[in-house]
């Protein structure tokens, strides 16, 4: 597995960049890497509530919340979240927030 | 201006859809949109359609790999500048079709498309075996229990006469797919190609926590035999995991989908199971699903023999007793399904027998049947 070193934090990651330990290797250098990869030029109190809420809701369930819960959780519709994430909450949210890798046919 | 890595969403175009199909139309097509008369298919591989104005547009259909290489599209696009004005379309098959708007333009095309050797075979018309849709395989996909390309070339050189000529009672659907997600026609289709695993999965504890959305992992399984666990990693930590209840697991890969610590390909145990009698149409019948004669092949690349004469000998026994027009599939229902073992030889084993959910519909719920003695 390779390692991305960013601000002096290594993380392990898969050749998608996602994070392959548990959800304690996430933190804010993370977030600050994801950041300059995923096109997202600064980050808003809209971006950590989403990323909060997935944080949440994968501790809680041990899954990524559907798209709709996501939603309506956080009051933003779809277009708000791409606007916000320009990967999508599945490329882009998950993967700044830590969450594993979304899998099936995608 | 070129895409700038810094700035992604700047010029950026989206939700602009496919080019509208007309721009594409051949001016015989375009100007006859609609308005056809009846066609006929004038020798195996030429179609002529014939429009209510007398115009008349003539299809040439050649074989395909699917899996081709930019010069061989290139090489399509020759033929059609060169007899098509540029015009060319692929089927729901993945075959090619050249048109032309006249007689006297077909013999020059299909003795260029003769010329380029076995790459542009003319065929798969009327009461043949047309291409056979297939799926990834070893080319590209991580769940196959079996490849696609090569075991498609092995069965259709095998089955080559048959795209080429129309000798059978009616069209023979093939189609394969690598695993049962099923991606394409194996559900439905005259025979079936199908992979299939024969081990549970393997879990590795290491990564698992990491990697999979557990509840996503123990959902996916059509049989219950997915649960939480804790487990001991390699460094001996107690980690969240699965356990897979071995005696339950029918080897579908579903978790293995969903979780990428959970594989399950072998090369002893995958293969590949053989279905048939499957059909989308409703001309006669209704539509049906293909059902599991044989199942289990072994995986013998490059040329599958196993499989190839399986397919055959499923292909020729209905090809000298079914009816005219009658299917796979309204054959072997109208013999009955011990006839359709009997008479092609395939021994009927506990594995064809629907054990799952809504099983009981399938078992005979009647005195009717035909002795038989094939199975010794």
């Amino acid at each position: 597995m390779p390692t991305i070193e960013h601000n002096g934090s290594s993380f392990t990651v898969d050749e998608d960049g996602f994070l392959t330990g548990n959800m304690d290797a996430w933190n804010e250098t993370w977030v600050d890497y994801v950041k300059t990869v995923e096109g997202i030029t600064e980050m808003t109190d809209e971006h950590h509530k989403v990323i909060e809420i997935l944080r949440d809701y994968y501790k809680k369930n041990g899954i990524a919340p559907m798209v709709r819960i996501l939603s309506k959780t956080t009051g933003f519709p779809l277009k708000r979240i791409y606007e916000l994430f320009p990967s999508g909450p599945g490329k882009g949210a998950c993967k700044m927030a830590g969450l594993p890798k979304p899998t099936g046919c995608v | 201006m070129g895409y700038d890595p810094a700035n992604p969403m700047a010029d950026r175009i989206t939700d602009i859809g496919p080019p509208h199909y007309e721009q594409f139309f051949p001016p015989v097509v375009k100007n006859n949109y609609g308005k056809w008369l009846y066609h006929e298919i004038l020798q195996p591989g030429v179609l002529m359609h014939k429009a209510e104005n007398g115009d008349e547009c003539y299809t040439v259909r050649i074989g395909a790999a699917r899996l081709i290489s930019i010069e061989l599209i290139r090489e399509m696009c020759d033929v059609a500048d060169i007899h098509c004005d540029g015009y060319l379309r692929w089927t729901t098959r993945n075959n090619v079709e050249f048109m032309v708007d006249s007689k006297a333009k077909v013999q020059p095309l299909l003795d260029d498309l003769k010329s380029r050797g076995n790459r542009m075979p003319v065929g798969g018309t009327g009461a043949s075996v047309s291409n056979c849709v297939h799926t990834q395989g070893w080319v590209h996909c991580h769940t196959p229990a079996t490849d696609a390309s090569g075991v498609v070339k092995a069965v259709m050189d095998e089955l080559f006469d048959y795209f080429t000529s129309h000798k059978l009672p009616a069209q023979v659907r093939l189609a394969l797919a690598c695993c049962l997600n099923m991606c394409g026609a194996v559900h439905a289709s005259d025979i079936a190609i199908l992979g299939v695993h024969r081990k549970p999965p393997m879990i590795d504890h290491d990564a698992i926590t990491g990697l999979c959305e557990l509840p996503l992992a123990i959902s996916a399984c059509p049989l219950g035999a997915v649960k939480p666990a804790t487990a001991k990693n390699s460094a001996g930590e107690d980690v969240k995991s699965v356990k897979v209840n071995a005696e339950r697991c029918m080897f579908c890969g579903n978790c293995y989908t969903m979780c990428p610590a959970m594989p399950l390909a072998d090369p002893d145990g995958d293969g590949i199971a053989i279905l048939v009698g499957g059909k989308v149409s409703n001309s006669r019948t209704m539509p049906s699903f293909s059902k599991l004669v044989i199942p289990f092949l072994p995986n013998t690349p490059p040329r599958w023999p196993e499989t190839v004469a399986a397919v055959k000998n499923i292909l020729e026994t209905y090809a000298n007793d079914a009816r005219k027009y009658e299917r796979v599939g309204e054959w072997a229902a109208r013999i009955g399904w011990e006839k359709f073992f009997e008479k092609t030889g395939i021994p009927f084993t506990i594995k064809s027998i629907d054990d799952y959910r809504l099983a009981y519909d399938t078992w005979r719920t009647t005195t009717q049947f035909k002795f038989t003695s094939h199975i010794k």
